[in-house]
């Protein structure tokens, strides 16, 4: 006896296997009174799917239309907004840490060892280099090809880490902390679908605001005649 | 319409699939979710995403069916998120043939019933039956958008035919 289940699973040619298949269909090439309950079987279903289509609303159609439109306007690509983001983070960096620096003067009347003042220059000068440097490869960053673009970026990944130790050793906790945060958003620049290098750069951003506004309250008469004071 | 990998890529191709299928899009969600606003957000949902992966359509299907199939799973996750809005009337929906007032009544009777029979299914039954009947999908790949296996989606099913000959017999005149 073939159940109704079996000739439903036969005529949808899925869900049974092969033997109970074969098994059907010989039953079928016998019986022609199965045969026609397989077709009213159908039909009863046919039936069941016959329910009439709705027209879409107007307002439905106007809001797919405006929402495909919004989609595909033409916008600038996550990446590229990342590296314009790091790139002006960069700069901003660039800014702070050379206002940083104590002035040439102040430098000259330190009692520091030659070779101290040495070393300290050397660093300056190879981080300067750095971020300049890492400030223009950046910008050339969108055209390269994917290949080149991940073996730039590592790259400047490990500069920046040797920096920030560099940083560490020079004293300068806050700016190795910096150079370090830049490393999660460098990495982003490789991976299209991360989605967290946005909110990484703004949180950057804000830090070197803040410090930025650190330096400049250090910067002023007061705290200046308060310093020396001290 | 067959729309070729290049001019699908252009929006203004996009949009006319889109005037041309989207009732059919719409009304096969309206089936899986029973609620209006549900198909019409799994409708968008599914624009969208196949618009941000329109890279990955290989063209060995038509636009609109890779368009349809997407609405569908889309329809699915949004009642498995929405589902206690999701039952809804459709019967105020349901347009009148434009026909004799015999036929007319005719078919009102019948979308009556099949609203009824369709009502009696559960959720999973009646997205089951429309997905293997109606949409031809696999037994697999139903059972994969609903999260379950194979023999429950079998046996899903088994019980939707139950139910639907039941309440829809006297329209074949199956005594």
């Amino acid at each position: 006896m073939i159940s109704d289940d079996d000739l439903l699973l036969y005529y949808y040619r899925d869900g049974l296997d092969p033997t109970a298949r074969a098994r059907v269909a010989t039953a079928l090439a016998k019986d022609p009174q199965l045969a026609q309950r397989l077709h009213r079987l159908v039909a009863q279903l046919d039936t069941a799917a016959e329910m009439p289509d709705v027209p879409v609303p107007a307002q439905i159609q106007q809001r797919w239309q405006a929402a495909l439109a919004t989609r595909a306007r033409p916008r600038p690509s996550f990446r590229w907004q990342a590296i314009a983001a790091t790139v002006a983070l960069l700069a901003v960096l660039l800014t702070v840490w050379i206002s940083m620096k104590p002035a040439p003067e102040q430098v000259a009347h330190d009692a520091a060892p030659a070779a101290a003042m040495a070393d300290s220059a050397a660093y300056e000068r190879g981080l300067r280099w750095h971020l300049a440097n890492t400030e223009q490869r950046l910008a050339n960053l969108d055209s390269a090809q994917p290949d080149e673009r991940a073996r730039l970026i590592a790259t400047i990944i490990d500069q920046n880490r040797m920096y920030a130790l560099a940083a560490d050793r020079a004293n300068e906790p806050q700016l190795a902390r910096v150079l370090r945060a830049f490393t999660p958003i460098l990495e982003s620049l490789t991976d299209e679908r991360r989605e967290t290098s946005a909110a990484d750069v703004a949180q950057l951003s804000f830090e070197l605001r803040v410090m930025q506004a650190r330096l400049k309250a250090e910067a002023s008469p007061s705290s200046t005649a308060q310093s020396t004071a001290l | 319409m067959l729309t070729s990998l290049k001019s699908w890529v252009r929006p203004d191709s996009f949009h006319a699939v889109l005037s041309e299928r989207s009732v059919r899009w719409y009304n096969a969600c309206l089936r899986i979710t029973r609620d209006p606003d549900l198909a019409a957000d799994a409708v968008q949902e599914a624009l969208l995403k196949a618009w941000d992966r329109r890279s990955e359509f290989r063209g060995d299907s038509e636009l609109d069916t890779w368009i349809h199939r997407i609405a569908l799973n889309a329809a699915i996750d949004l009642m498995r998120r929405r589902r206690p809005q999701a039952m809804e009337e459709l019967s105020a929906e349901l347009p009148m043939a434009a026909n004799s007032p015999h036929t007319e009544y005719v078919q009102e009777a019948l979308n009556r019933d099949l609203i009824t029979a369709m009502q009696r299914l559960t959720t999973m039954e009646r997205q089951t039956f429309v997905l293997k009947h109606i949409e031809g999908w696999r037994l697999e790949e139903i059972a994969e958008s609903l999260q379950t296996n194979a023999n429950n989606t079998k046996q899903a099913l088994f019980r939707a035919v139950r139910k639907l000959r039941v309440d829809l017999h006297v329209w074949r005149g199956e005594s």
